[in-house]
């Protein structure tokens, strides 16, 4: 039987991660992938990654998904697509279906990264056509460039939930309403900020009474519920849609794990059941490991450090370095996820209602609460000062691990020190040159540039866009401010959109004066 | 818990459940199943063909299952209220070399000797009953009261009408060991509690042989995977039950639509497990070219599932029936080597009756415990 | 796991609720009523419930009601959905065509 000393099922970025480590220490590796496209969920993400160099923080899915490729490539690992794994049998034994056969492989260790599959909820009509998840939404526009719908309503204020409403604006969707039945925002508050500002309304404490519709998707009603979750009568709203967005969670695909007889356990706090495993991925199964959200539910960047993990876990096992050398070379992989790990967010803190920010700063209620920050409340975060000149606004309100814009700054106006979590200040005398860099850096788009006075009752303030078309030099519009409302008159001003931008595009905006620190957004009219 | 019964059965498959709905229907409920496993019907029961056939059987179970066909399939569904799928339009033993013809005659004469409805039909009038059949058979038995059911469904639903009955079930309680108390069984120890009976029946399948070695007992008995695979649903094709002259498959389509077939790798006696009943990496692959021998037609049809269970094949291929004589309150039904569903009916009534009263309408006398000699 | 189960545990009676109609199994046209039905008639584990209705057992194998599922017997049960094991999972892990399954491919010799 072809054996390989290592098989990896999964090309999502733990699988080819895994792959990279495994295959740079002398392992023969095969990664099968059911895909035609490997990268898994990569490819489909086209926001910028949060974290900080070494996390690969402000490139774009995608492009970690072709560096990884690329990696995998460099180091002969075998990476074969349209390859379904079929089945995990005893003896390390995966069948494989291959064309119109299939095939048995035998892996001297196995690593299994076979990601997670989307949550489902149900309510009245959620089985109608155009019910559908906000993952499959994201494969429709990012992989098959296909409109998911014209009219949608999300369902879930998680992290998945707030980038897919975004990306689905940037298809052209008009996304009516963004629901949760928790009463506060679950995803970072950057992302739901960058939602909000643009008029889609935040619902916390609601959700789906009933998807309407004979056929297909025509409409739908929204409740608010109450604290044991149950329907408020009289709170009814009803919306016409053409699509319902379900972004309610994931939960592991670990059926092979199951399959081959590994010890699994049901844990809520890692999306459902998971093989039991330690910090490194070793299943109850000799040789067989795990990676990413096959082992519990987290997002790509962790994924792609418990994959480098595993395969080093994996090297060692079948003796390929020495065991003194795994302890320092994972040592470094653990303090690289201790700092994903950290933060609002982390693990540990997940359900937990935190009040104030690692500075003591009182965090936004509004932000939880609405999606965005209210004017009074951004004036007490460090990253918000008010100069002469054009100046560095930086709208980040809570504690998480992202970095990128005190390195894109090259005058050292910014700040965030060691503490990876820590909020971005501004450095007192530093000189800001309107370079624009933070603004494109920043992956939560919450860097603005603002100049407070441009002289004639004007003031100017610089955002970020990432919308098609770009609006011309001298269009008018209106200034959104962070609620998405309308507050003022606007201007496009100045348009950059050069590559070290990233196809961030830089929006300069003229608003008159006193709406400096409220206009947010630009909607051409 | 209730942990003293007039009857205590230890094995919650078919066997058990039914045993345990015909005491219970004949009014003695005070009854306790006890299930090793953490689900109802978790071995052979729930991992079977399907069959309710008569053709192929040896003499010896004959008998009993044709009473169980006559008397008690056909109302099944309406006594359990649950739809246990069954269907008797007849099954098709086939054959495809001279070779296979000799094998399904001889087994086709004696099953007439014993009084069955079994006769020898050519190729061509296989094809009539069943016209998706290849042109490589030329030849089957065909016996038209036979047929199928489903196992899942029927064997819960003898466990549904038990437990409503009054019948206390049990699960997550392997029995480990029997007890003889002042030359009477007594007692029913698991790993937890010391259960206490009257009367015990062991129908564990192949587990009985360890329960019953502690009360110096041996059924002569070894583990064989039995493993089957499961179509998607599929367009009606047809209602009979299927095999083969040389068992490399056998199977039927569902109500649901998907077919089931099971099948032999020629290595079942010798497959191993992880724990977790799974599957040899060969056998699918290996049904399925049995399939497509038969059934071009099927080529297309998408598996969805394969799985596998431990069959207690004893050494003469016929179950171990009724009482212990030399233990007064013991009973054994097991050993029943993979065909012990279209049985479970007859078995049930009449171990229950056996229990109740110390006789039976149908002679077990050929399935006693102690049968197993030498063989000079 | 193998934990005892006492089948004859009171978990009240069934009472038909507004919802009873909704599909939770999609493949196999499964309703909430009669899941919720299926566990007073004693079907107390993932397994027995899938055995007893199909849910779970149609093309996508439980990918997306088995979460679903589960909350509902754990709701009917009075216990916690954590301690519902779920069902087995079995080869194929995608439905696979039986002309492809059959053909194992040769091994050079």
């Amino acid at each position: 039987m072809k054996r390989y000393d290592l098989i990896i099922v999964g090309a999502g970025p733990s699988g080819l991660s895994a792959a990279v480590e495994a295959a740079k220490r002398g392992l023969k590796v095969v990664v099968f992938d059911e895909n035609e496209k490997p990268g898994g969920q990569l490819f489909k993400q086209i926001h910028k990654f949060f974290g900080s160099k070494e996390h690969r923080a402000k490139v774009r899915g995608f492009v970690i998904g072709q560096q990884l490729l690329e990696e995998a490539d460099k180091e002969g690992v075998e990476v074969v697509l349209n390859a379904t794994v079929i089945g995990l049998y005893q003896d390390h034994e995966v069948v494989v279906k291959l064309g119109d056969e299939v095939v048995h492989f035998k892996g001297d260790a196995i690593v299994i990264a076979t990601g997670a599959a989307e949550n489902m909820v149900t309510f009245e009509g959620w089985t109608l056509p155009g019910v559908i998840g906000a993952g499959a939404a994201q494969t429709m526009m990012n992989l098959h460039g296909i409109k998911p719908g014209k009219k949608i309503l999300m369902l879930g204020s998680g992290n998945v939930g707030l980038v897919v409403s975004f990306q689905l604006m940037q298809c052209g969707c008009d996304v009516v309403a963004l629901v949760d039945a928790a009463p506060r925002v679950g995803g970072y508050g950057v992302h739901a900020a960058k939602v909000a500002r643009t008029g889609v309304p935040f619902y916390l404490s609601h959700t789906i009474v009933k998807a309407e519709g004979e056929t297909e998707v025509t409409g739908v009603t929204i409740a608010e519920v109450d604290d044991r979750f149950q329907f408020i009568p009289g709170t009814e709203k009803h919306f016409d849609v053409d699509t319902i967005c379900l972004a309610v969670g994931l939960s592991p695909m670990s059926q092979l794990l199951k399959m081959a007889g590994a010890k699994m356990e049901d844990n809520p706090r890692k999306g459902g059941q998971v093989p039991v495993c330690d910090e490194y991925g070793r299943t109850s199964l000799p040789g067989v490991f795990v990676a990413g959200d096959v082992s519990g539910i987290e997002e790509a960047s962790s994924a792609m450090i418990e994959g480098r993990m595993a395969g080093i876990v994996a090297a060692e096992y079948l003796g390929y370095m020495e065991e003194t050398d795994l302890d320092h070379q994972l040592k470094e992989l653990d303090d690289a996820l201790d700092g994903l790990r950290q933060g609002m967010f982390a693990p540990k803190n997940r359900g937990k209602a935190i009040e104030t920010t690692e500075e003591g700063i009182e965090i936004s209620k509004n932000l939880l609460k609405h999606g965005f920050v209210s004017d009074e409340e951004i004036e007490r975060f460090p990253g918000v000062t008010h100069r002469v000149g054009v100046h560095p606004v930086m709208e980040c309100t809570q504690n998480i691990p992202c970095n990128p814009c005190q390195d894109a700054c090259k005058k050292g106006c910014i700040s965030i020190g060691s503490n990876i979590t820590s909020l971005p200040i501004v450095v007192e005398g530093s000189e800001c040159i309107n370079c624009g860099m933070c603004v494109a850096s920043c992956s939560g788009q919450a860097i603005f540039l603002v100049d407070e006075d441009l002289g004639d009752g004007f003031a100017s303030v610089t955002l970020p866009y990432e919308f098609l078309p770009l609006p011309e030099i001298g269009t008018k519009g209106k200034g959104l401010g962070r609620d998405g409302k309308v507050v003022c008159e606007a201007e496009v001003i100045q348009v950059r959109d050069v590559k070290a931008f990233d196809k961030t595009s830089l929006l300069t905006i003229k608003v008159p004066k006193e709406y400096a620190m409220k206009a947010r957004f630009f909607q051409a009219v | 818990m209730k942990t003293k019964a007039e009857v205590i059965i230890v094995g919650g498959g078919i066997i058990g459940c039914a045993v345990a709905y015909y005491l219970a229907k004949q009014g003695l409920k005070d009854v306790i199943v006890l299930e090793g496993s953490d689900h109802i019907g978790n071995g052979g029961s729930s991992r079977n063909g399907g069959g309710v056939r008569q053709s192929g059987r040896d003499v010896r179970e004959l008998p009993l299952v044709m009473y169980g066909i006559k008397n008690l399939w056909p109302t099944l569904s309406e006594e359990l209220e649950v739809d246990c799928e069954y269907h008797q339009d007849g099954n098709l033993r086939l054959g495809k070399t001279e070779k296979h013809r000799e094998i399904l005659t001889g087994l086709a004469n004696s099953a007439m000797g014993a009084g069955l409805d079994v006769r020898m039909i050519d190729g061509d009038e296989v094809r009539q009953i069943n016209p998706y059949l290849s042109d490589e058979v030329i030849c089957a038995s065909w016996c038209p009261t036979d047929g199928h059911a489903n196992p899942l469904t029927t064997t819960l639903g003898y466990y549904k009408m038990a437990r409503r009955m009054g019948v206390t079930f049990i699960s997550g309680e392997e029995v480990l060991e029997l007890r003889v108390m002042r030359g009477k069984i007594r007692q029913v120890i698991t790993k937890n509690t010391v259960y206490e009976g009257e009367n015990v029946l062991v129908a564990a399948g192949l587990d009985s042989r360890d329960i019953l070695t502690s009360v110096g007992i041996d059924i002569p008995m070894t583990n064989s995977l039995l493993e089957c695979l499961v179509t998607e649903a599929q367009p009606h094709m047809f209602d009979q039950m299927l095999g083969t002259a040389e068992a490399d498959f056998y199977g039927h389509q569902t109500k649901h639509g998907s077919f089931v077939f099971g099948g032999s790798s020629g290595l079942e006696r010798y497959n191993k497990d992880n724990g977790m009943v799974s599957n040899s990496s060969k056998t699918a692959p290996c049904i399925c070219r049995g399939i497509m021998k038969y059934f071009p037609d099927l080529k297309d049809a998408k598996i969805v599932r394969t799985w596998a269970g431990w069959m207690d094949a004893s050494c003469d291929g016929v179950p171990a029936l009724g009482k212990v004589d030399e233990i007064p309150g013991l009973f054994v039904a097991c050993a029943f080597n993979g065909h012990g569903f279209g049985i479970a009916p007859a078995v049930g009534e009449q171990l229950a009756k056996l229990i109740i009263t110390g006789t039976t309408d149908i002679s077990l006398h050929d399935l006693r415990y102690d049968r197993y000699k030498a063989k000079i | 796991m193998n934990t005892i189960n006492d089948r004859t545990r009171d978990i009240g009676p069934f009472v038909p609720a507004d919802d009873d109609d909704m599909l939770i199994c999609r493949c196999e046209e499964i309703t909430k009523g009669e899941i919720r039905k299926a566990v007073h008639d004693g079907m107390w584990t993932l397994t027995e419930i899938r055995r007893y209705l199909r849910t779970g057992m149609g093309l996508c194998q439980g990918q997306t009601c088995s979460k679903l599922v589960k909350s509902i017997v754990a709701r009917e049960l009075g216990i916690s959905p954590a301690e519902l094991e779920p069902a087995t999972s079995r080869v194929p892990m995608r439905p696979i065509e039986m002309q492809v399954f059959a053909n194992e491919a040769k091994e050079d010799e």
